[in-house]
């Protein structure tokens, strides 16, 4: 099987966590939001009005402020017990957040996940 | 002039289509001639597609499919001398797509010095998205898509789109057309095939719907009443419903005139025309 990774909404960060119970085999998934914050090593996106994620990035990670990204990535613990976010394996610029309508990712997200044989392996 | 005219007529007479070839009743099963469709697709699913004996066509969902499009990240690229090779991730899989180079396009290429003229906006780069445009092959053992088209995406609405449309093709061919009341919902409309048959079916309620009640009620008892292949009688129709012959035989006419029944042993003996 190829890495498959799921779209999804803040909200659903806790399900791919590797110590979520059931036997979810990935936990890689992607994300798609607006940079809101940088700090170095890590960043915010803020994901329509689903919340925000912090971001940790890699070395060779560049973001820009303001722009939409997606994001693939593990999610992970963050330190100091701020709860989860996101270790960056890749991010696709795709420019500004007014060219994309949020909405429809909201319908995407839900339709991957209610349809799931379409796009993922049973786990 | 004489040699014009006899031109004309010999030019009409040569041309034009067969008639009954293309009149065979859309089966959906006759080959790849009949499906010309382009069907919105995960990479999940062409991985999926199943091929029910070797060489034949790749069906998603139960339906044939001959060309697929799909969107998705360009993982790599490698560019031989006859083919680009680009490795295509959607998030639900991977998949290896071929475009072949076209020659005359590669000699332009080899005037210009090796490189396409480059608008910047036409070219697939690394990481970036493409729309490819292609039908499902293999080699050997390997599942690739044999592309027509591979462009960038630049808007993430495209992407969107996909997906969705994806999906809605998906609940198409498994639960049949939107706002079938149900109908199709139960699973065994599972096909474009039955979705053909059951547009059959209301073509003919909708003929039987202008018909004098008398005609619906035959009709009725003919598809109810166990008979072998040669229908029913006339007469028999007319002592089982209890009418006269002559009321029979009219609403009869007006049956056989809409194409809905047909007459089998005799002018008298009527059967359900089934498609």
């Amino acid at each position: 099987m190829s890495l498959q990774t799921p779209r999804i909404l803040p909200a659903h960060l806790h399900a791919f966590h590797p110590s979520s119970s059931g036997p979810r085999s990935t936990h890689t998934v992607r994300l798609l939001g607006t940079v809101s914050a940088l700090h170095g090593d890590t960043a915010t996106i803020t994901c329509g009005g689903n919340g925000d994620v912090t971001l940790i990035l890699k070395p060779d990670s560049h973001l820009q402020m303001g722009k939409l990204v997606e994001v693939i990535g593990k999610v992970a613990d963050l330190e100091g017990g701020q709860g989860l976010g996101i270790r960056v394996l890749g991010t696709t610029d795709w420019g500004n957040p007014a060219d994309c309508d949020y909405k429809i990712y909201e319908q995407v997200v839900e339709a991957t996940h209610r349809f799931k044989s379409v796009f993922y392996d049973a786990e | 002039m004489d040699n014009y005219n006899n031109y004309g007529s010999g030019g009409g007479g040569g041309g034009g289509f067969m008639p009954g070839e293309t009149n065979s009743p859309s089966g959906g099963k006759s080959g790849d001639r009949d499906n010309k469709t382009l069907r919105p697709v995960t990479i999940k699913q062409v991985n999926d597609a199943s091929q029910p004996y070797p060489e034949a066509n790749y069906q998603i969902d139960n339906a044939d499919v001959a060309n697929v499009l799909i969107i998705g990240q360009v993982r790599n690229i490698s560019s031989q001398s006859t083919n680009i090779t680009y490795k295509i991730d959607d998030g639900t899989g991977e998949v290896e797509v071929k475009k072949w180079v076209d020659s005359a396009t590669a000699d332009n290429m080899d005037m210009d010095g090796g490189k396409p003229p480059g608008d910047g906006k036409s070219e697939v780069k690394t990481d970036g998205y493409a729309r490819v445009f292609g039908a499902i092959k293999s080699f050997g053992h390997k599942r690739y898509i044999g592309a027509h088209s591979v462009r960038p995406v630049t808007d993430i609405n495209e992407l969107h789109c996909h997906v969705l449309e994806a999906t809605a093709v998906h609940l198409f061919f498994t639960r049949g057309p939107p706002g079938g009341a149900g109908a199709g919902a139960n699973g065994a409309a599972g096909d474009a095939v039955m979705g053909g048959a059951d547009d059959y079916g209301a073509g003919q309620n909708r003929a039987l719907a202008s018909m004098s009640p008398l005609a619906k009620k035959i009709y009725n008892l003919l598809k109810t009443e166990p008979q072998d292949d040669t229908g029913l009688h006339m007469q028999q129709i007319a002592s089982k419903l209890n009418l006269p012959a002559t009321d029979v035989a009219r609403a009869g006419e007006e049956l056989l005139g809409a194409g809905v029944i047909f007459s089998t042993m005799d002018e008298q003996t009527w059967a359900i025309l089934e498609y």
